[in-house]
Formats: C-alpha cells, structure tokens, sequence
C-alpha cells in the first residue's frame, strides 16, 4: 500500500471512531492533538490491523507520538508479513 | 463457608482449598491472539514453582517487588508466586501506548521508591520497548535489579520453605491510579482482602453460585479488575476469563462476544465502557449474541449515569440482556475494592434531584425533570454486613437523611493505610474511620454519590491530580507558573477536565491549542474545555495560591472574564477525547 492511501486509510478509520472531521490530519500531527484517547487510539489501531491484516503486539506503540511514528510502524508490519 | 471471612482469612489457604476438579480455574486470552486455560490445581502448582525462583533471588518475606506484565496470566502467575513467598508484589502500569516514554518511567521510578521495591519483575517486550533498564541507574533508586518471566524461572533452584503468613501480614500494594508525581500505595492485607471479596461476593453482594463464570478485560494493575476478578474470585472459588484490556480496547464488541460464547454470568465495567459498546455493535453482531446468562453486569469506579445503563439494556435486549443484571456499586482501594452494591438482580434505582439545593448541601426531588438544573443520580446500593458508612458533615457531625456531606467507611475491609506515609494516612484515616474524599448522601439507606470534597478529578474511571497537570500546564512558555487551574465539571452526569489559565490575550488562541496538546501528550486525557483568562484573574489565597474550587464555581457561573476558550463538546463515549 503506497503511503498516502495508508494515511487516507487512518484519516478514515479516526473519523469513523471519534465521528469528527480530520481532512486536516498530516504525519507530523502529534497524536495528542487528534483528541483520540489511548484507549481510543487502540481501537483504531485495531481497525487498521483488520483492514491491512497485520499485527502490531501493543509494546511496539510505546512511546509512539505522532502520526508519521505510526505509520512507519504500521507499514514494517506490512514489509514484514 | 466461604462467604466467612474468618474462615482461613489469608488468600494463601484460600488458594490452597480451591477446590482441585480440572475444569474449574482461569481462562486467560493472550495479547498473543492464542488462549490458556489453568485448572486451580496448576495456578497453585505453578505459584510455588515461581516462588522458589523468587526467593533464590534474594527476596524476603516482606520485602517488595514491582511487577510490570501485561500478559495476564504471567502476570497473576508471578504476583501468586510473590504472595505465597511472603513478598508483597507491587502491580504496575505495563503499557505506555502512545505515551511519552520518559514520563512513564518516572511512574515506574516513582512507584519503585514509594514502595522500596528492590527488585523489579516484568517481559523481555516492554523492558525493551520502555527502556527499563534506565531505572537502574536512577541514583538513590532502591530497585537492584530487573528481572524477565521469559528468563527468571528456569534452571535449577534451590529448595524452599514456604513461610508462615498471617491475616494481618502485607498482601500486596495498590498503588492508586492515575497520577504522574502522587500515586501512594494502599497497604491490602490478607484479612482486607479475604473480608471485602466474601462481602461482595457474598448474599449481600453478587452472591455467588457454583455455576458462575466471571469475564473481565480490566486491567489487572487496578483494584476493579486485580481484586475483582482475580483475588476476590481466588478467595470465593469463582472461575474467570481475563480478555486483555488491549483487546478489549481494538475491538470492544469481543467483551460482549466472550459473554455470548462462554456464558458468562459476570461482568464488570466502568460507565464509558457499556456506553461505548452499546455505540460499536452492529446490527449484524447484535443476532448472534446471547447474553442471557449474564446475571450481574456491575458498573463502578467512575460517575454512572443512568441514561447510558438505559441505553445499553435497550440495545441489547434482543440479545436476551435482563436490565435487572446491572449492578451499580461504588468503592475505592482504600477500602480494598468495594464499599456498596446495588441489590443483585434488583431494577436500577435512580432519582432526579435539584442541582442548586444539592450544591447546597440538601438532596430534593426535583420538581420537574425537564428543569436543566436538576441532576440523575442512580443508586449505588447499601454497606456490607459488618460494614458501616456514615455521611458526615466537615466538622464531623453525622449527617441525616438526604444530607450531603462527605462519605466515610469503618469495617474489616478497610485498609491500614498508605505505605510509608503516616501524615498523608491520617488525614484519610481518623478514628478508625476511612474519609474517601467523596460527597454523597444516604436515602432509604441507598447511598447515592454525588461529587468529591478532595480536588481529585476521576474521567473513565481514571484518577487525576489536579496538581499534576497545573504542573503541565504551567510549564507552557506564556502560560505564569502557579497560574492555571485543573478541575473536574459534572455536565449531564459525566465528569469532564476543565483548565482555566492566566495569559496574554494576543497569545490566547495559540495558548489554548498548546494547552491541550500538552495536557493530551503527557497525561492521556483530554480537556474539555481549556479557558484562557486575563492576569490576575484567578482567586487565590492570602497565602498566593490558586483557589481551584472557587474557580470551578466562578467557571460553572459564567463569571470569568475570557480571552479566548475552547470547547471539544460533550463526550459520552461516542466521541472520545481522553
């Protein structure tokens, strides 16, 4: 998946979970500005998991704090399986 | 017998008379995506296996160890190994998703020296990923070594005696939640714990049944999910599936899928929790769940609000849900878990009261219902046998019926105290009598929660030190240190963050993006509202301090002057910042 769709897919899954609008969203967004709680950040995560058939085991997500961290994460899961 | 709390009052005979049939014991799911299943014969097998590792590692009857697994049951494997060996395990945060990782271990740091934890226990994955070993060379850090489940109980051990311990001995430490520079460590004996699990498990909690499952995915370092669906359910021989929190959390409707497939009759959340299923089921998973066998649906550790219990069972009716399941209770880790149940399989209580008569002080029915000033509060149920709770008034006078004052609690489940913190201990701890910090008011003996005299603000079950994120906030460049306040503000029943600080009015749009991007990255929870305030201001004290209550009160009048403010709206969990 080419990183742009990658970033359209997390824009889509956040607006489906927060049910707010986030066409602003960019990779050097801290996540902490999204309004997406921890909780709230593992549910998408898990949507992205379902939807790209990957798993990313929770330890890995230490630490993570902006979007661009998670992708990169997301997408060595991807190079991976 | 086993509702008896005098009866073999430690949880270690308690684990030894679990009865040994094969099919009774724990079902963990793994974070792995794979499950395992231990009868009671092999978690107590097992325990002592550990046990010995643990003491052939220098550790002593009561010396303290800080335990860091999220895999649960290497996690309550190793936290059964310390309590059989007279070690008292200290159970800590195991997962820094999206967290700064810095902050984290100053957690970590801070726990291990609150409880002078020598040594610390968790997985090769998060000593990695979190960098641990860094605590080590903390100076003046108590913690000696880190020790691995993958590494720790293997090889040759040498024999051990397992020591006598006592009903008054040190069970564990529950380090209370939720902040980043105050957590202390609630000391849990073994007669706590033995006397608060047989009372709400007992006839006048849930009352338990032979035929019971419990299914929990609750965090295991918490009281709620370590007391009870681990040691309350160890103590009344009640079988369980622990659902890892992670789990639960990429895709909520597993908790209600778990039910459905294993028939759970016990269940567990805080108010956010049932909300926000009842949000994310489809219709398509709605007629394959069978929720029927589910008897006691308990909601605690955060406000509850009945609207949302109302819409869960309207959700799930179709699935065979009884509305007489849920449970509202309320308690706290001083008093080991639980202070009030709501009568099992009783409707739901609730009443709507005056808000302006409840702010002060008096709890009237409200007049109509449709009146903005009014609030619901649902009934969290009666004290325990043995139990007594009392709502005073600030200078101790016992208050009457329908009075608010501050809720206080005296019986065995009643912890001794804070670790090591003797002044902190008596202001909490006066003549026998635990004063929780929280507001309420008794009626036809149901105690209905209303508030909390501490500043302490509690969102999703979590708790938060104001001071700790007017630390946060002060920190910001713009923002004058000592003049920002943090406070919790009850809208529609749910309890929302609130920060009003002191700028410049040319910088308060830019000031209040910072705030709450800060707040957000360092403690996890979003503000609400953020309110940016000329200098001078916030009420503060002869002595210069900001007066959080008396900001909160000028905030919840509209009477502060505003430069700039923004609202994230209301969340009940359909949306969810923080």
């Amino acid at each position: 998946m080419e990183r742009s769709d990658l970033l359209e897919l997390f824009r889509s899954t956040a607006e489906e979970i927060a049910e707010k609008d986030f066409s602003h969203v960019h990779e050097e967004m801290p996540i902490a500005e999204l309004g997406i709680d921890s909780l709230g950040m593992l549910e998408l995560v898990g949507a992205m998991e379902r939807e790209l058939q990957i798993r990313v085991p929770d330890e890995d997500l230490a630490g993570i704090q902006n979007i661009r961290q998670l992708l990169d994460l997301i997408q060595s899961k991807q190079s991976a399986s | 017998m086993l509702h008896d709390r005098n009866w073999k009052p430690t949880l270690v005979e308690r684990l030894a008379a679990l009865p040994q049939t094969p099919e009774r014991g724990f079902r963990f799911f793994t974070t792995q995506g794979g499950e395992v299943f231990f009868p009671y014969a092999d978690l107590q097998k097992e325990a002592y296996r550990r046990a010995a590792y643990l003491s052939a590692q220098g550790l002593k009857q009561g010396d303290r160890l800080a335990l860091v697994i999220g895999e649960g049951h290497e996690f309550v494997l190793s936290f059964l190994a310390a309590v059989v060996a007279g070690i008292v395990p200290v159970p800590i945060f195991p997962r820094p998703a999206f967290k700064p990782l810095e902050s984290y271990r100053e957690t970590l740091d801070h726990i291990v020296r609150a409880s002078g934890s020598t040594r610390m226990l968790t997985t090769e994955a998060v000593r990695q990923h979190a960098e641990l070993d860094r605590l080590l060379q903390q100076s003046g850090s108590p913690l000696q070594s880190l020790l691995c489940v993958e590494s720790c109980f293997e090889g040759e051990v040498a024999p051990w005696t397992p020591p006598a311990v006592r009903p008054d001995d040190l069970c564990f430490l529950q380090f209370t939640s939720g902040s980043t520079s105050l957590p202390k460590g609630v000391m849990v004996t073994h007669a706590n714990l033995v006397a608060n699990a047989c009372a709400f498990l007992g006839p006048s909690g849930l009352d338990r049944r032979d035929d019971d499952l419990g299914v929990s995915w609750l965090p295991l370092f918490h009281d709620m999910g370590l007391i009870g669906f681990i040691l309350g359910t160890l103590v009344c021989d009640i079988p369980v599936i622990i659902l890892p929190t992670e789990s639960f959390a990429r895709t909520p409707r597993r908790w209600l899928e778990i039910l459905s497939t294993y028939r759970g009759t016990i269940t567990y959340a805080p108010n956010f929790a049932y909300q926000l299923v009842a949000k994310r089921v489809r219709e398509r998973d709605l007629a394959s769940l069978d929720l029927s066998a589910l008897r006691v649906a308990g909601c605690g550790a955060e406000p509850i609000r009945a609207q949302t219990l109302r819409d869960f069972c309207e959700r799930f009716a179709t699935a065979g849900f009884d509305p007489k399941a849920l449970l509202p209770s309320y308690g706290l880790a001083e008093s080991t878990l639980a202070v009030t149940f709501h009568p099992s399989g009783e409707s739901l209580t609730s009443e709507r009261v005056d808000a302006p008569s409840l702010r002060r002080g008096l709890a009237e029915n409200a007049t109509s219902s449709e009146s903005n000033e009014s609030v619901e509060l649902v009934s969290c149920g009666r004290p325990f046998p043995e139990h007594e709770l009392a709502i005073v008034a600030e200078n101790g006078k016992v208050l009457g019926e329908r009075r608010v004052g501050e809720i206080t609690v005296r019986g065995p489940s009643v912890c001794a105290g804070y670790f090591e913190l003797p002044e902190a201990s008596a202001e909490v701890w006066q003549q026998g009598w635990l004063h929780t910090g929280d507001l309420g008011y008794l009626s036809e003996g149901n105690l209905y929660v209303c508030g909390r005299i501490k500043d302490l603000i509690v969102i999703r079950g979590v708790n938060y030190h104001p001071q700790d994120l007017e630390w946060t906030v002060g920190d910001i460049e713009g923002v004058r240190r000592g003049n920002a306040v943090a406070f919790g503000t009850m809208v529609d029943g749910v309890e929302e963050l609130v920060i009003v600080a002191e700028g410049a009015a040319s910088e308060a749009e830019k000031l209040c993006a910072l705030i709450t991007q800060r707040v957000t990255e360092v403690h996890g929870l979003r503000p609400a509202r953020v309110a940016l305030v000329p200098l001078g201001t916030l009420p503060k004290t002869s002595s210069g301090k900001v007066q959080r209550r008396k900001t909160r009160q000028l905030f919840e009048e509209g009477e502060l002057p505003l430069h700039a403010t923004t609202h994230e709206g209301q969340d009940h969990g359909t949306k969810r910042p923080a």
